[in-house]
């Protein structure tokens, strides 16, 4: 058998296959994608103490650790019957805007600046971040390294400890802030804005002036009308914390807005015979198949899904770009993949911008943090928006608060559908009868997905025998065609 | 001379776990101020964060390789990085070209990076314990730590 492998995939949480096969006259057939399937979650958690779960949680991802923490913590209110206090509440939310600039920042410089800056048919060995910092120069990765470093020390110093905070309690958290952490975390805002405003500015330069690059944003092979899905405040605008998940439908229209204990109401999962993944859609839109349009119950949940989902950003600054960003895409919703980098950069000021506003807020420093839970538990919801889509934790336990069951909606999960439609839209695209199949090539059939971010296996970076990603492509006798790799043996 | 011991992994991952556990035996066993002992799940640019400022850092994680065994400890060097250098998360960067954009950011960078890997059995299921082939030879690899910590930190007296 041959088969071509794309290495570039690396790129990418996990360990998954993508297969790639092709007809008799060289295009493409079929695409399937599967991915190892992490175990046994429900039982690991049954019997534990609900209150251990954000802290337990948070360990089945290495990358949004922060995310499972507050989504459960959220549960954990609903659980136990209890309002957060206002002080708290804003503490959660300044934590985890400090969380999404560092995950943007990342995402962007690591992940989709390479294939911008560098460009689709750089080789590999510099389409990476030495490549944009070798280009776009030296300063600018200070400005990302240093970003991202005084923002771990705000997660740090509102949740306990670095990388895995500790202060989600139900009904609150462990700790307040005094004014001159507060002091150093404004300072920390105030330079993570102009970080947000210095990054679009790169996104403008790099990919809005080019017209190639935005011609490809523009184009139909990176292009799927779907719905979107994302939460929003009582005003429907973007909220990373807190809110109703509101879907639009791919006109922009409200197709529903559910509080999270209705979560089950509106999703339902698909499964295919071809691989473990479960690929949640809207339930009452119902499962047509791996296609877009209205009728098809697909939907993204997405930096660019949140924003279309939306009516607007409650910042001033990421406000002004969101409206610049839908004026030049033609409209809103927007329905191409490729500008979710742009969207994730606006998310990015937005948060930097929420993190001003919050630690400014005079209730910050309160030491009121918590609401002692008094009534049983029983069932709880919480839902937050992880920045590779809304996550949703459901807990059922018995009256002593011990968990009976757990259900996990993790943010990778909502987009499944939409990343495979995507792979495969790129692959049927680009791959041609007749066609030499470039390195070039494979990686613009790479670009179709990794806005998405995907999470596969969250968190398992043990040393991988194989490679993290794999793609094959195998004419229509199941040959193998070619093997492209980056230098890995 | 400030020197690091960094577990890697998933603590409740089973074999994922693996390294963790070790630095938290190194851990226990050591009083020496000049040696921190430390344990991260994050990867990539979060591991450049983590062994900037420190002379010297020993890492311990988990490994699958094609034809290993599990329970197989390697020990490894800078050299050996072409070979591993997806074993930090894919999603971000690899330890290579996080210590290659430190340096090209003038961080100060470990003059010595040495890790140690144990062939994992399972790293899909969840548990806090390990299989029984990693849990065996976790004693082991604690001891090899700590051997390559006395041959730089030799106790007094």
């Amino acid at each position: 058998m041959k088969k071509i492998m794309i290495d570039p995939v690396t790129r990418l949480e996990g360990h998954g296959k993508i297969a790639i096969f092709l007809n008799d006259d060289g295009g493409v057939a079929n695409v399937y994608f599967q991915v190892p399937e992490l175990r046994g979650f429900e039982k690991f958690s049954e019997g534990r103490p609900a209150e251990d779960m954000p802290q337990i949680t948070q360990r089945i991802c290495g990358v949004c650790p922060e995310a499972h923490h507050m989504a459960s913590t959220k549960a954990l209110d609903d659980l136990f019957h209890v309002e957060p206090t206002s002080a708290a509440k804003k503490l959660r939310e300044l934590l985890y805007s400090a969380f999404y600039v560092t995950d943007h920042t990342t995402h962007f410089y690591i992940l989709a600046a390479p294939d911008f800056v560098m460009g689709p048919d750089a080789p590999p060995a510099e389409r990476n971040i030495l490549g944009v910092i070798a280009k776009v120069g030296l300063e600018l990765g200070g400005a990302v390294i240093r970003t991202r470093h005084e923002n771990h020390w705000v997660i740090q110093t509102i949740g306990g400890r670095p990388i895995h905070p500790c202060f989600g309690l139900p009904g609150g958290v462990s700790k307040a802030i005094n004014e001159e952490e507060r002091a150093k975390i404004e300072e920390i805002a105030k330079s993570s804005v102009e970080f947000g405003k210095l990054s679009l500015k790169v996104f403008d330069d790099v990919v809005l002036k080019n017209k190639e690059y935005l011609d490809m944003v523009l184009s139909d092979t990176f292009t799927h009308r779907t719905y979107y899905m994302g939460l929003v405040d009582k005003n429907n605008k973007v909220n990373f914390y807190d809110g109703k998940v509101r879907v639009v439908d791919p006109e922009g229209k409200e197709f529903c807005k559910y509080a999270p204990r209705d979560y089950l109401e509106h999703l339902a999962e698909h499964v295919e015979p071809w691989t473990y993944l479960k690929f949640p859609y809207l339930k009452n839109v119902g499962w047509k198949g791996f296609v877009d349009g209205k009728d098809s119950g697909v939907y993204r949940a997405t930096p660019l899904s949140r924003l279309n989902a939306a009516d607007g950003m409650t910042t001033p600054l990421a406000q002004e770009e969101y409206e610049r960003m839908y004026s030049t895409l033609g409209g809103k919703p927007a329905h191409y993949t490729l500008a979710t980098h742009w969207a994730r950069l606006i998310e990015l000021l937005y948060a930097a911008e929420r993190m001003v506003e919050l630690v400014r807020d005079p209730e910050i420093t309160s030491p009121d943090i918590r609401t002692i839970p008094t009534a049983k538990p029983d069932e709880g919801v919480g839902i937050v928006e992880a920045p590779r889509g809304t996550l949703t934790h459901h807990y059922i336990t018995d009256e002593r608060g011990v968990i009976k069951k757990c259900n996990l909606i993790v943010g990778t999960t909502n987009n499944y559908a939409a990343f495979y439609m995507s792979v495969k839209k790129a692959a049927e695209d680009l791959i041609k009868p007749g066609k030499e199949i470039t390195e070039g090539l494979l990686n613009r059939i790479e670009m179709a997905w990794r806005p998405y971010d995907l999470c596969l296996a969250c968190a398992t970076h043990s040393l991988p025998g194989q490679l993290p990603l794999e793609v094959t492509i195998y004419d229509a006798q199941g040959n193998e065609l070619k093997k492209l790799s980056q230098g890995i043996s | 001379m400030k020197t690091l011991v960094l577990g890697l992994g998933n603590p409740i991952l089973s074999d994922d776990g693996a390294g963790i556990r070790v630095a938290q035996e190194v851990g226990k066993q050591l009083n020496d101020p000049q040696i921190t002992v430390a344990e991260t799940s994050e990867a990539g640019l979060s591991l450049l964060d983590s062994i900037a400022g420190y002379d010297e850092v020993i890492i311990i994680d988990a490994v699958q390789t094609e034809k290993g065994q599990a329970g197989q400890i390697y020990r490894m060097g800078p050299e050996d990085f072409s070979l591993t250098k997806h074993f930090t998360s894919p999603h971000q960067i690899n330890l290579a070209t996080a210590l290659e954009l430190g340096k090209m950011l003038d961080l100060a960078m470990p003059r010595k990076i040495t890790i140690f890997a144990v062939e994992a059995k399972d790293i899909t299921t969840f548990s806090e314990k390990c299989t029984p082939e990693v849990e065996q030879v976790i004693p082991e690899v604690v001891k090899m730590v700590l051997q390559e910590l006395n041959a730089k930190h030799p106790p007094e007296g």
